[in-house]
């Protein structure tokens, strides 16, 4: 029965809930539902086209071009974020080496009115040092890529790549943020999931020819990527701080954090040329939207038509809206612990009862979101001995959600709040490397942070 | 080769000796927990068809592929892998669980026993589901100390403890068992493997078949369900409430694949190509085409000399006229998309990652298809509808990416298998 340790706990639910339950319902109000998503919001933009280098987790520095609306040139591209309906503009600039030729960039799913700059193919094109102007109104709300057209095969993959969210004109009736003008696309918090690859080899030529006369001769196939990426970080910088002075040339990050009961809606982005299955755990996610076309139900244009996927299938050039959603509900056992003298708690009002045992009753509990049914019921195993175990560095010691419990030195510490925590990733594993070293690649983690926990 | 057996069996048999003896001193570190055994029940109610109990194992062992691999002898080729066993499948007359011999039974026998694909588990909704892990070491890399975990892939509301990812949770070390619960709430297919070093531990062959199935089957006699009636004995995919996912047989196919150059380079002890990976062979619940088409149970000899069970999942797929199979179909290879197409015989998609395609307004959005492509982790659920079709027959399921039709270098093997029409 050493399933628990009492005392070794910093505090109880019941403790840390009386004292933070009011706080926790301020802060949760004031948190505002974009703010994991970092963008630039306007209308018109003033982007750059140019050269630097990222890193990778295994110590590697990788030569690559990048957009940025700024002076850093930044991989992937600055997220664009703008309104449905309103005209948008973008000036590009072409910095890069004049042995990387011409420059430009295309936008899905946008009619786009190109001036200035020089011919291409796909559009006008900036040369070097040149510059041209895009114009576009976006007329459906939605996620969409933006990338390079000029000589897409070495550019895209050189990292000339981004996401442009195009956000309704007003939230759908009933939320204070939605994907679409649509109720059942509203959200309490949003991330960003570009997905893209690099293949070390086609970096290496195109820096080895950067200062040459041009024009470049660089293979691109057949291709063999090495690194994996979530928003221009390979696992595990994708946790690291957004921002952060060590990766100035990959400001996002990727870590998801939410409370039970919230919709957290993904915005998922096949940004350079490979395939990804990304696969969510925790718990299924309903498909809104793909490539900004909202899936909706013939019969009843009220209700969605996208499929419950444990799975997102990434494709290269789509993106796809999903919202996810995690609850106690079903767990089977209370996920705040059952034990009434350590762990006691309430549940719709319901306390554990003094000698232990069951308080069930139906819902859910609106502050805790615990779901009554199992208010009282203990882990249904007893865990094994802490000497015959291996300890996840998110591990926090404890089943329980919010608890910490004893772990031996030097273990855990990456989850000091106590979250469950779930990897999100690839699920074509051999994508959890850094070129060969385990783990790392198109990985992070979602946290599920306990109610009382606040979140920037 | 002998000589490099012989010397990883002294190490081997030494690390299993030292393993057995601290499981020994530690009776309690190697054990299943199975509450209905005691009588607990933790979830009582009519709806509840109960509990179930199971106790794998997770270690190495050695599985057979399908090409007529000579090398001074006939046979497949051996391939060395990590893998799971189920202990319901050890030879008979093994002691109780709480004999104190038990654990000293689950390393003997457990060790090289592993299967490929894992063995596979079969819930109903509802259930309870009481899942004991022990690790037994590999046996052939005494150099290693891996633990082991059970990820159910798509497990809907699992907390993170009973997810199996070790950076999340905790993770079993050798000599040791952990329990896993699971409330099985939801009807469909799913998946499992281990979580642990996922890359290569799955690649090693740590993957199954996992599926619930739907409460509906449970119905008294009688009731209408849609423009059918429910008659005791219908088996459907999901809870459909309209009948349109009954199926008469059903049968789980997991797509996989094996690169060889990754396997032998772990059996002998050398760094692991990881961005390197380039699968070889490519597989149906673990094996490649003809064996996918035998009913038996493959056997391996492993590397100390006993004939293990090592595949014991067939893909025969056999039905007769006028019936509906149901394919459980999941992808857990590591390295690429692979397409599954039939001749023939179109399929019905009726779900997708343990869901029914239905949308919110409850149309049902089935769609018939010719091909299927899912990437690892990702599972459907497909009718094939034998109406009409002639007795004797044969159809075929096989991956449309053509060039994995082949055993290594071993032309018309691979991803393949038979529909075959029985009288």
């Amino acid at each position: 029965m050493r399933r628990f340790q009492p005392g070794q706990r910093k505090a109880g639910p019941v403790r840390l809930m009386a004292i933070v339950v009011t706080a926790v319902t301020l802060l949760l109000a004031a948190s505002t539902a974009r703010a994991a998503i970092i963008s630039v919001q306007a209308q018109s933009f003033n982007l750059t086209a140019s050269p630097g280098y990222v890193s990778v987790p295994d110590g590697g520095s990788i030569y690559a071009w990048g957009y940025t609306a700024g002076s850093t040139m930044q991989l992937p591209g600055p997220t664009l974020d703008v309104v449905v309906g309103q005209e948008v503009t973008v000036t590009l600039t072409n910095a890069l080496p004049a042995a990387a030729g011409n420059v430009s960039a295309v936008f899905s799913g946008q009619q786009v009115a190109a001036t200035g700059g020089v011919a291409g193919l796909l559009t006008q094109e900036a040369a070097p040092g040149g510059s041209v102007t895009y114009t576009f109104t976006p007329s459906e709300p939605g996620t969409y890529l933006y990338h390079s057209g000029t000589r897409p095969d070495l550019q895209v993959e050189m990292g000339l790549y981004g996401a442009l969210i195009v956000r309704p004109s007003a939230p759908a009736a009933g939320c204070t943020a939605s994907a679409y003008a649509h109720a059942a696309t509203c959200y309490d918090r949003e991330d960003l999931f570009l997905l893209s690859e690099i293949d070390i080899d086609v970096h290496r030529a195109a820096e080895q020819q950067a200062s040459g006369p041009g024009p470049m001769y660089v293979v691109t196939e057949p291709y063999h990527s090495e690194y994996w990426l979530i928003n221009g970080r390979a696992a595990p910088d994708t946790m690291a701080a957004a921002g952060t002075g060590l990766l100035p040339t990959q400001p996002y990050n990727s870590l998801p954090r939410m409370h039970p009961g919230e919709r957290l809606l993904l915005r998922v982005v096949g940004a350079n040329r490979e395939m990804h299955p990304f696969h969510h755990h925790g718990n299924h996610t309903r498909v809104l939207a793909r490539d900004g076309h909202l899936l909706l139900s013939a019969s009843d244009p009220s209700k969605l038509a996208g499929p419950s996927l444990f799975t997102i299938l990434s494709v290269p050039g789509e993106t796809v809206d999903a919202i996810f959603e995690w609850t106690g509900k079903d767990l089977g056992w209370d996920m705040y612990g059952s034990d009434p003298n350590t762990q006691q708690h309430s549940c719709n009002g319901n306390p554990i009862p003094p000698g232990g045992g069951v308080a069930a009753s139906p819902g859910y509990d609106a502050v805790t979101k615990e779901w009554c049914p199992d208010h009282g019921r203990a882990i249904p195993v007893t865990l094994p001995d802490l000497s015959v175990l291996t300890f996840g560095g998110f591990y926090s010691g404890s089943p329980y959600l919010g608890a910490l419990g004893s772990l031996p030195p030097g273990e855990g510490g990456l989850n000091p709040s106590a979250g469950y925590t779930y990897m999100w990733h690839s699920h074509t594993e051999r994508e959890l490397v850094n070129n060969d070293v385990f783990p790392g690649g198109m990985m992070t983690m979602l946290i599920i942070e306990a109610p009382w926990v606040p979140i920037d | 080769m002998t000589a490099s057996i012989g010397r990883r069996w002294v190490f081997g048999v030494v690390a299993l000796a030292t393993a057995i003896s601290a499981a020994i001193a530690q009776e309690s570190s190697i054990r299943m927990q199975c509450p209905s055994a005691t009588g607990t029940d933790i979830h009582p109610g009519a709806n509840n068809p109960g509990i179930k109990c199971g106790h794998l194992v997770a270690g190495d062992g050695m599985v057979t592929m399908a090409n007529d691999y000579t090398d001074g002898e006939l046979g497949g080729k051996p391939l060395y892998v990590f893998g799971f066993a189920l202990t319901d499948n050890f030879p008979p007359g093994g002691p109780a669980v709480n004999d104190p011999g038990y654990p000293g039974w689950i390393m003997t026998e457990g060790t090289l026993a592993a299967n490929a694909p894992a063995p596979t588990i079969v819930v109903d909704e509802d259930d309870e589901v009481f899942l004991s892990l022990t690790n037994v070491g590999m046996a052939m890399r005494p150099d290693l100390f891996d633990p082991h975990s059970i990820h159910w892939h798509g497990f809907p509301h699992a907390a993170s403890i009973f997810d199996g990812v070790p950076d999340s949770s905790i993770s079993i070390n050798m000599g040791a068992s952990l329990s896993y619960y699971y409330y099985a709430k939801d009807a469909g297919t799913y998946m499992y493997h281990c979580h642990v070093e996922a890359a290569e531990h799955m690649q090693m062959g740590m993957v199954g078949n996992l599926y619930v199935r739907p409460r509906q089957n449970n119905l008294p006699n009688g009731p209408p369900l849609g423009a059918t009636t429910h008659v005791t004995g219908n088996k459907y995919a999901f809870n459909d409430g309209d009948g349109t996912t009954r199926y008469d047989a059903e049968y789980p196919i997991q797509m996989g694949s094996f690169d060889p150059t990754f396997h032998d380079a772990s059996f002998n002890v050398q760094p692991l190509p990881f961005a390197g990976m380039r699968d070889r062979y490519f597989l149906l619940n673990g094996r490649g085409y003809p064996d996918t088409v035998n009913p038996a149970v493959l056997t391996t000899t492993d590397p100390l000399g006993k004939v293990q069970p090592s595949q014991r999942v067939s893909s025969l797929i056999e039905a007769a006229p006028n019936k509906r199979i149901l394919l459980r179909i999941s992808n857990l290879n590591v390295t690429t998309f692979n397409t599954l197409g039939t001749n023939g015989i179109p399929m019905e998609v009726i779900g997708l990652d343990a869901r029914l395609l239905r949308d919110g307004d409850g149309n049902n959005m089935y769609y018939k298809t010719n091909s299927l492509t899912l990437g690892g982790g990702q599972s459907a659920d497909v009718i094939l509808d034998t109406t009409g079709l002639t007795p004797g027959s044969i159809y075929f399921l096989y991956t449309t990416n053509l060039d994995r039709l082949a055993n290594d270098a071993e032309n018309f093997g691979g991803m393949m298998t038979e529909i075959r029409i029985t009288n």
